[in-house]
């Protein structure tokens, strides 16, 4: 319940999603339309037919947001949109360095990779406060109305 | 065991009062701040978060105009307010993608307040960030309008300014 285990979690204790994988030959318009019918928050491009191999690159709403205020057309390749050889975490790194690495960086995912560079999971901003408010049990379930006031209890 | 501040006896756990002396017990049994951050996160209000000002247009904006705002001004999403700046909606990036998606360009001229999120959730200045951070975990929520006592809005609150406050304090302390 000390969030001290913020430095030796694994981040696999951050509720990682599984990810949406696509090849590097779709185009925007399928990959925006899959986003919404899987309701996932971003993408990753990976090498291979299968799309199991190596990341190449991560698409995620915000490079959605950029094509729909631009118009482009849907059958553009997502190539051109994703942003290439994005930051990655592996599945030793603690729950902190995954929270101090998207501040620092303005991410909202985190691919984590094995040692080939095959995706895994995904670490999210939804992941990390589901893990902030399972640690706090104490802290937020049981908030008083206002804190630091007594309340006198009324009946037996 | 309680032990009893007023006398020092002792007493069954989960006592309201000691049975010597009738000292009231029951503050005993509240959850107790542990580290820094709990006990920034019990303390601190949504003031100390600083809310940025938020991108405000009115509900007849065109969505296309909303967008480019989006991306000019670095936002993940704009709220809507009516001439007195009382909230009607909220749009953000994940409005955006479930309900224009590749019909992005057809629905431009579209005005906002047909594709926003009417009525969201909302917070105080003076509420807790433990309590931010409970209500945006329950209802799922990247973005939160933060009234002031008129009811009008004052700012929004972000997941990520709340996880980039935690950090900030996690490596102060460390």
């Amino acid at each position: 319940m000390s969030f001290l285990s913020l430095s030796t979690d694994p981040i696999t204790e951050a509720y990682p999603d599984q990810p949406l994988a696509v090849s590097v030959d779709s185009t925007v318009g399928e990959v925006i339309e899959l986003m919404r019918a899987q309701r996932g928050n971003c993408v990753l491009v990976c090498a291979g037919d299968d799309c199991q191999g190596k990341i190449l690159g991560i698409f995620t709403e915000r490079d959605a947001l950029r094509w729909m205020a631009e118009g482009a057309a849907p059958q553009i390749s997502i190539r051109d949109w994703m942003t290439a050889n994005p930051a990655v975490l592996h599945a030793r790194d603690s729950v902190g360095s995954a929270m101090e690495a998207m501040s620092a960086g303005g991410y909202r995912h985190l691919p984590v990779v094995d040692a080939s560079g095959t995706p895994q999971s995904v670490i999210s901003t939804g992941g990390l406060v589901h893990y902030l408010v399972d640690h706090f049990p104490n802290t937020i379930y049981t908030l008083p109305p206002e804190p630091g006031k007594t309340y006198d209890r009324e009946g037996a | 065991m309680l032990l009893c501040p007023a006398c020092g006896s002792e007493n069954l756990d989960g006592a309201d009062q000691c049975d010597e002396c009738l000292h009231s017990l029951t503050d005993l049994s509240l959850p107790q701040a542990m580290t820094a951050v709990e006990r920034g996160l019990l303390k601190d209000r949504i003031e100390s978060l600083k809310p940025r000002s938020p991108i405000m247009v009115g509900p007849e904006t065109p969505v296309g105009e909303v967008l480019k705002r989006m991306i000019d001004q670095r936002v993940g999403c704009v709220v809507i307010v009516d001439q007195q700046r009382r909230l009607l909606g909220i749009f953000t990036e994940r409005d955006a993608l479930m309900r224009l998606n590749v019909d992005a360009a057809k629905l431009a001229d579209k005005p906002v307040s047909s594709l926003m999120t009417v009525s969201p959730a909302t917070l105080r200045m003076r509420d807790k960030i433990a309590f931010a951070l409970h209500r945006m975990h329950v209802g799922g929520y990247r973005h939160v309008p933060i009234l002031d006592e008129q009811d009008r809005l004052a700012g929004v609150i972000s997941i990520r300014g709340i996880l980039s406050y935690l950090t900030e304090r996690h490596l102060a302390k460390a």
